[in-house]
């Protein structure tokens, strides 16, 4: 099915995830529009990786469904294959190939699982490349770089599979603080094109700027959701309030 | 008796006249314990009944004389309607005999990748055999190179075994001229120093390797 909107909604509901007794996701319920962009923030451990790894099967869940546009994950494995590859995914660590160029980092995936010719993957990678504003690093390797440099390879190595909506695992929280600006203001780019986008971030000051829905978790459970305003302003939930007294003092 | 060196040089030829035998089949033997011995890790590690048995099978291997394998091969799958030849037979059994090992060098060269490399190789899309040939296992054999090293050197080393099949490789030759000239510290003291030779040469190979699989792209 050919889809012309370039960005993707997702819905989740009454996810549920352990892991053995631990129950990490409980009645997770959220809904994103196409276009929008969410911060999803909270304490360690209050279940916020986990559950943007839900949205690209990176991890398993055991009650609930999530649906990326039309489909369902998990309802047929071709469909839930392409889904998925409309997802793009950016880790805390980075996770590039140590022993790639930061080229061959960007075309692997274009040319093996879209089949696309060498010199076209090339370019297309070097445009993004270009994007994320490190063009002129595109034959060295991963370790040659810096942090916040890797971190835009990575996004732009995202980016070239032409994904619908990009999720965003704690993009800055590996890097120093002076490299923190440089992967923001490309997330912030993407933002503006219209993008959506989800990003676990305890970058409170992006979340402010970029973010139309703030959703704010402890302990498996979403406690709040609101606006980037009313969030900040007059958060409602207890744990919200001393999060924000913590972070913010 | 004294150890004759003009005796030993004139022995050098025929026993050279072996190398390519003994070459062949260690270079053979490498091939096929490093194929089998991936493929043993990669179905162990993918779990389930077949990664049971695996586990079982590298185990029984490392477990037992290659020796006995390469007799069992000879001598009993005949019986059963296989009839391999003698060489064949010695590359076969050095191969799996030596998979057993090469399995647990690679299972170490993996579990030293990163989680996220794999996480990283999903997100994208890849399925799992492009991401084992162009993520795992590059990778894998950045980490393995010294221990694979030695594994192959051990394999040179082995060669020797075939003799019991009266394959004609280096150390074979050896025995025959002192069996024909009652004379054994020379042929035998030259055939372990060719072995010596080879073994450092593949040694040097491995170490350049490794130099390059590390040079600029080391995390």
């Amino acid at each position: 099915m050919i889809r012309t909107d370039s960005t993707l909604a997702v819905q989740i509901t009454s996810l549920n995830k352990w892991y053995g007794a631990f129950h990490v996701l409980k009645e997770v319920n959220l809904t994103i529009p196409s276009g929008s962009r969410v911060v999803i923030c909270g304490p360690s451990g209050s279940g916020k990786s986990t559950l943007i790894r839900c949205l690209n099967g990176l991890e398993a869940y055991q009650q609930g469904t999530v649906t990326l546009g039309t489909v369902r994950l998990g309802d047929n494995a071709r469909e839930t294959a392409l889904a998925r590859r409309q997802t793009g995914m950016v880790f805390q660590n980075f996770n590039l190939f140590p022993h790639l160029t930061v080229l061959s980092n960007c075309t692997l995936a274009l040319r093996r699982v879209l089949g696309m010719p060498r010199a076209e993957a090339e370019s297309l990678a070097r445009h993004f490349l270009e994007k994320v504003r490190i063009p002129e690093q595109a034959d060295k390797y991963p370790a040659q770089l810096s942090g916040g440099q890797q971190q835009r390879v990575a996004i732009a190595r995202a980016l070239c599979m032409n994904p619908r909506l990009m999720l965003f695992d704690e993009p800055t929280s590996a890097l120093d603080p002076e490299m923190v600006k440089e992967v923001l203001d490309v997330m912030t780019g993407l933002a503006q094109e219209g993008m959506t986008m989800i990003c676990v971030t305890h970058e409170m000051g992006f979340a402010r700027e970029v973010a139309d829905q703030i959703v704010f978790m402890d302990q498996g459970s979403i406690v709040e959701q609101a606006s980037p305003m009313t969030f900040f302003s007059t958060p409602t939930h207890p744990r919200a309030q001393s999060f924000l007294h913590t972070l913010l003092h | 008796m004294q150890f004759d060196i003009a005796f030993a040089l004139s022995t050098v030829p025929s026993i050279l006249s072996a190398i390519g035998m003994t070459l062949l089949v260690a270079a053979v033997s490498c091939v096929g314990a490093s194929a089998v011995g991936f493929g043993l890790e990669l179905i162990r590690r993918s779990g389930g009944p077949g990664g049971l048995f695996v586990r079982f099978l590298i185990d029984f291997i490392r477990a037992t004389p290659v020796l006995v394998w390469l007799y069992c091969l000879y001598f009993i799958l005949p019986f059963y309607g296989i009839r391999l030849g003698a060489l064949a037979t010695g590359m076969i059994g050095l191969s799996l005999y030596y998979s057993g090992y090469l399995a647990e060098v690679f299972k170490a060269g993996i579990d030293a990748i990163p989680k996220g490399q794999a996480e990283a190789a999903r997100a994208l899309g890849l399925g799992r055999m492009d991401m084992t040939v162009f993520v795992i296992a590059p990778q894998m054999l950045r980490n393995i190179a010294a221990p694979m090293g030695n594994y192959f050197v051990s394999i040179l080393k082995a060669t020797p075994y075939l003799a019991v099949l009266a394959v004609p490789e280096m150390l074979g030759r050896a025995f025959d001229i002192a069996s024909d000239t009652y004379r054994y510290a020379e042929p035998l003291t030259v055939a372990g120093l060719i072995f010596l030779g080879l073994a450092l040469l593949i040694s040097l190979a491995i170490k350049r390797l490794e130099i390059r699989l590390l040079g600029p792209t080391a995390r």
